[in-house]
Order: C-alpha cells, then structure tokens, then sequence
C-alpha cells in the first residue's frame, strides 16, 4: 500500500516539475524543446553547422591558395584525382595518387599533352606545411592533407590550373560572409522602417507602406543588377565584396519591414504598451524594451528565411558577371565560365561546387521551415 | 454597380500612383550613371575625328532637352512611359520601343505560361498532397518542393544543359531556329518556336511550381478541416466534389491575388535563364544593357515594362477577385 503511494506522489512530483518547467521555460527554451522534435530540421541544423565550420576553417581544411597565386600550372582543366589504395601495381596502406606529366615532342605535334604515370605515386599526407593564410589574425601554414609530391586535386582543376575543391571550401565562407552582412542591413532598415509605420501607424504608415510596396513590386534581381551596374571597374574586389552585400540589404528590406509593421500593429495596443505609457517611457524607450523583445524569436526566424535567397542573389549577380570578381570567390564567381560548349562537354567537374551549394541553400530552408514551425506556439495545436 | 466602378477606379488610381512611383526610382536611377547621352553622342564624333568643346556639349544637351531640370525630364519620360515611348538609346542609337517589341511580348508570353504551367500542375498536386494521408505522398512531395527551392533555376538551366550536351550533343539553347529567327511570325515560326520554348517555360515554371504547391497546400489544409467542409460531407456530398465545391474555392482566392508576386518572382530568374540559353528576349537583352554596354535607358525601359506587367496583372487578379468571391462582390457591389 504505502509502496504504491511513494511512487504515485513521486510520479506526481516528476509530473509536477516537468509542468513548472514547461511554464516558467523562456521562449528560446520552448523554440528549442519543440525544434529538437523534428528529424529533417536536426538534420538541416547538423549539415548547416558542418557547412558553417568548413567554410571557416577552409584555409586548413583545403591544401592550396583558392586564388591564382594557388594554381597548378601543369595541371589546367585536370580530372578529379581520387586517391586509390591498391592498382595493379600492389596494395599500399597510405592512399595514392599518380603523377600526370606534361610532355611535349615531335609525336605530339609540339602540343602539350598530360600523360599518367601510373608507376609513380604520390602519397597522401596529413598536416603538411603548404602556402600561408591567416586564421583568427595568426598566420599558419599548416594543412590538413596534401601529397608528398606534387600536387592533389580531389574536384579537379579549372581553365587556369585553380584546385576547385579549395575553391568550393573557401567560396562557402564567401557566400555566408555576403549573406549574413545583407540579412543584418536588410533586417536594420526593416526595424528601423517597419518600426517607424507600425508604432505611429496614421498617415505616415500609409506613405511608408507604399513606398514599401513600390519597391516589393519591382522585380528584385533586375533592380539588384541596374544598381550593381554602378560599380566602377576600379573598386577593388574586397570593394566590391561590400558594396554588393550593401545592395543586397538594401534590397531585401520590404518584405521583412512589412512582417515587423503587421507585429508591431497588433502588440502596441495591448494593455503593458499603454502602462508603459503611462508611465513616462519615451517611444524609442517602449519599442526598444517592450516591443521588439515580444517577437524577437520571430524576427530570428525570417532572417534565417532569407538567408538563403540573399546568397542565391549573389550567386546569381555573380555569375552574370555584375557581383563578385575574382580573386574573391564565389559559387557565381566560379561558375562564370561553365557555360562554354568546351567546358560542358569536356571539364564537367566544374559543376560539382553546385552540389555543396544546394546541400547549403536545403539545410537552410529545412532549419528554417522547422525554426518557424517551433516559434509558432500554435504548431503543437494543429497535428 | 456603382460601387463596382468605384472599387475598380481606386484600384486603378493606386496601380497607377505604383507605377509613377516605380517610374520614380527606375528614372533615378538611370540619371546616376556617369556621362549623359549628349556626352556619349559626342564622345562618338570625337572618335570619329572631329574636335568637341565644352560649348558642343552644351549644345547637343540643349538639342536632347537635357539641360532642363530633373522633375521635368522624369515627367517628360513617364508621359512616354505610359504611351509605350521610350526615346532612343544613345548606345545603340535605336528607338528602344522598336528594339524591344516582340521581344519583350516574347517574354511576357514565355513568363505568363510558365506560371499558368506552375498552377495547373500545382492545384491539384496541392489538392492531393494536403488531403492525403499517405505518408509517402506528403514527404515525396515535400522533398520535390524544397528541391525547387533550394535549386535555383539557373543551376536547373545549367544542369539540363549539362545533360543534354553530354547526352543528346546538342545543348538545346535559343528561341528559334536559324531560318526563322528574323523571319516575320507565321505558323511555320510559331510551331518552331514552341519547339523550342518549352525549356525556358519548364525551367522558369520549375520553382514557380515549387511554391505553388506549398501554398495551395497550406491554404486547403487550412480549410479541409472547416466545419462546413464537414457539414458538405454529412449531407452526402463526396470525394471530388466535395473537395472542389467547398475548399477549394476558398482557397483559391488568396491565390488569385498572389499572382503579380508570382510573376515577380519569375521576372526575377527570367535574366539569367535567358542567358544561360542565349534566349534572344526582352530578359537577355536586359543582361546585355547592364553588363556588357551599360545602356541605362534600355535597362530602364525593361525594368519599367517588366514592373508595369507586374502592376497589371495585380490589378486584373483584384477584379477578377471582386467578381468571383461573392464575399467580396457583396461588400463592393451592395
């Protein structure tokens, strides 16, 4: 008997703190509870973490310079080289590659020709020293892997000798470096505008709401390139770099001004606006502390959202040939050339950047979709 | 009636203070480039050896109307904005409406029945997806939207280049074929252009599609579960029927009205897809103006006609809107 009543009061007392966590849990732990729930969006927030920390560490995670400084001059437009640990030249526990040696002669009609040889190998090794690139202000020249001879190409090699795969890596910090300097700007203007017409609300709402929507109609990667046409030839590529992570924010704006106008409409009549009101606080005072706190998880939420299609315009702006320049790289910025018939018949490892870039642009639609579903205090409601 | 008039009027008023305002920003931003097209004209003849002074600047200024104040040129060029007058482009020394012509209706033709595409695929796609049980289905389909999502229509253009190059040899780029292409529209030219059209119309419907059956499905999951929808099904009223006659007909109002953003959307890929295949259109032409001879005017205009089409089909989705829904024709015609 009295057994059976210990359990059931601790049962209770368990069922009691799990009810008192659940109430006084802030909103990030509530967010977070209900995002761990879903498989896709861990998923997404597992690669989106992987992608993130790659492109940071890219110097070191990629053997060679991205830029032209890092080319392999005789190995330009070369195959992948993927490393074998056994041909029929025996077994080796040190995976392989093999030397490729440019020849030129009377057979050749003095045309450089790259020839395999498969009797000569070059073996992989971990943490050689290579070129210099500077990580958090410190200068290293230590790599995760290279070869012991030569040079190794795992995504093969472009038109002018570049090693694609630091390309990629190095591109992907480039990409979220533009994407997040415009998803910031964008999302300050759009508080700062949205903030404006949604706490005055009257005719100042109406002329800002038009303005909003003058500029939401126009389509956006059009008005991006006519004002990106603007940059001089002679800004540097670091130049251009802001300049067009600038426009990218300034373009972005409306739709994110608009979602914080509709918040702000509906929280500043509640009832803790008006005491704050009444107690003396001045408007910036009660859009700053009162406001902006109430739906900050949701404006969290729409910058994730937008991230992906701020680093899809880039790409887009860069592949056209108005965005980024080498020796900045990018997606776009690699993708410039692919178009040619030569390169689509015959170096189709070009495109395997593309695959990198659609694994970053899912994982972030996933976290996103699954950030809005977990910030929405309903979702639990509707299944 | 009356108030029908009146509804349309006022939305028509507020389509057109849009545009003004559009026309705003598009002329501003024209008239920031460095150099004017009296200095271009000029710069011109001075390649061809003749000597220009300051004062011939002036001159050719004057002659072009350029020296009058900025709100008198914007005005002047919103007044032939709206009759379809565009002036000439002093880069290629062409009337821009005669430049872009057919091309831009090209465009508008290929944009318009890609998203009719998207919808004809996405309404029943979405109708399924969001009544279906099937787990399969749901996470099939889910997987294929968020596909068009991530996968922006230029990489679809290149990849189904890629393939066709590897596996056909032929990349299957351009609008029409060599003996057609400046010929004057015939059936012949018609038929060898829609053999032609339907990859631009499928790659720039791809992601339109996308979005579409998100929000067809969001809307008809929203309303499937509706008590009157269970009501309809108490009295005998099933499967298809059922959900075309109830459901679907709500849901379908909030999609009529986001056909302009739509478009907008599509506007915005149709560039570089045009590149991509070297389409010969409005889209390429836009490319061509920015990147290669920064042609403001040209750029200009195109901008202008591509948000002025926007503006129109907002405000024909608006009244057609007001006719369909009773809900709304009840409020504005009493």
């Amino acid at each position: 008997m009295t057994d059976t009543a210990t359990v059931e009061t601790t049962d209770a007392n368990v069922d009691q703190s799990r009810k008192e966590a659940y109430f006084t849990a802030g909103q990030g732990q509530l967010i977070w509870s209900r995002f761990k729930k879903q498989r896709a969006a861990m998923i997404g927030a597992g690669v989106l973490l992987a992608l993130i920390l790659s492109g940071m560490f890219a110097p070191f995670l990629t053997p060679y310079d991205p830029t032209i400084a890092g080319r392999n001059a005789d190995y330009q437009n070369g195959a992948p080289q993927i490393p074998k640990f056994w041909d029929e030249n025996g077994f080796s526990f040190r995976p392989f590659i093999y030397t490729y040696e440019r020849t030129r002669s009377i057979e050749t009609n003095f045309r450089w020709v790259s020839k395999v040889s498969r009797e000569k190998r070059r073996y992989v090794v971990l943490f050689p020293e290579g070129d210099k690139y500077e990580l958090f202000g410190m200068t290293f020249n230590t790599h995760l892997f290279g070869v012991d001879k030569g040079k190794i190409h795992l995504f093969g090699t472009d038109g002018t000798g570049k090693d694609i795969y630091s390309r990629t890596f190095h591109s992907i910090n480039t990409s979220l470096a533009v994407g997040t300097i415009g998803v910031l700007l964008a999302f300050v203007l759009a508080l700062i505008i949205g903030g404006i017409s949604g706490y005055y609300g009257g005719w100042l709402d109406s002329v800002l709401q038009m303005l909003t929507d003058a500029v939401r109609t126009i389509p956006a990667i059009p008005l991006f390139m006519a004002i990106a046409a603007f940059i001089p030839a002679t800004v540097s590529s670091e130049g251009r770099f802001f300049i067009i992570s600038i426009i990218l924010g300034f373009i972005g704006w409306p739709t994110l001004a608009r979602r914080v106008r509709t918040h702000l409409l509906t929280e500043r009549n509640q009832e803790y606006v008006l005491a704050a009101q009444l107690c003396g606080a001045s408007s910036s005072h009660i859009i700053g502390r009162h406001l902006l706190p109430s739906f900050t998880s949701y404006i969290i939420v729409d910058l994730i959202i937008s991230f992906p299609y701020m680093v899809l315009s880039e790409t887009a702006l860069s592949f056209i040939g108005l965005g980024l320049k080498e020796p900045v790289n990018s997606l776009g910025v690699m993708l410039q050339n692919v178009t040619k018939a030569d390169v689509l018949l015959n170096y189709q490892w070009n495109f395997i950047p593309v695959i990198f870039f659609i694994t970053l642009v899912l994982a972030f639609v996933f976290v996103g979709d699954g950030l809005r579903d977990a910030a929405d205090p309903y979702s639990d409601n509707k299944k | 009636m009356f108030h029908f008039l009146q509804f349309a009027a006022t939305r028509a008023t507020l389509a057109i203070i849009t545009l003004v305002m559009v026309s705003f920003i598009v002329f501003s931003l024209m008239e920031l480039v460095p150099g004017d097209c009296a200095e271009r004209y000029l710069a011109f003849k001075n390649t061809q050896g003749m000597q220009i002074s300051v004062a011939d600047i002036d001159a050719e200024r004057a002659r072009l109307g350029l020296d009058k104040p900025y709100i008198v040129r914007w005005g002047k060029w919103i007044v032939g904005a709206f009759h379809g007058e565009f002036g000439d482009s002093c880069i290629l020394r062409v009337n821009i409406a005669q430049l872009l012509g057919e091309k831009f209706w090209i465009s508008l033709a290929i944009c318009l029945t890609s998203l009719l595409v998207a919808y004809m695929i996405a309404i029943p796609v979405g109708i399924i997806s969001a009544t279906s049980k099937s787990p399969i289905v749901n996470n099939s389909l889910r997987f294929v939207s968020y596909l068009g999502l991530a996968m922006p229509n230029f990489l679809l253009a290149l990849m189904i280049m890629l393939f066709s190059t590897v596996v056909f040899g032929d990349s299957l780029t351009g609008l029409f074929s060599k003996e057609f292409r400046d010929a004057a529209w015939s059936y012949d030219r018609f038929i060898d252009f829609v053999s032609r059209a339907w990859l631009p119309i499928f790659i720039l419907g791809w992601s339109a599609t996308a979005f579409a059956i998100q929000t067809v499905r969001a809307l008809m999951s929203d309303e499937v579960g509706k008590l009157y929808v269970l009501a309809a099904a108490a009295r005998g009223v099933s499967g298809r029927r059922l959900l075309w006659r109830y459901p679907a007909r709500h849901s379908l109002g909030p999609i009529i009205n986001s056909l302009g953003f739509d478009l907008n959307r599509i506007f915005n890929e149709l560039p570089i897809v045009a590149l991509i295949l070297t389409l010969t259109e409005a889209g390429a032409l836009l490319i061509e103006a920015l990147a290669r001879s920064n042609d403001q005017q040209l750029a200009g205009a195109i901008i202008f006609m591509l948000t002025a089409s926007i503006v129109g089909i907002n405000f024909v989705t608006d009244i057609i809107l007001a006719l369909t829904d009773p809900r709304v024709r009840r409020s504005i015609l009493g």
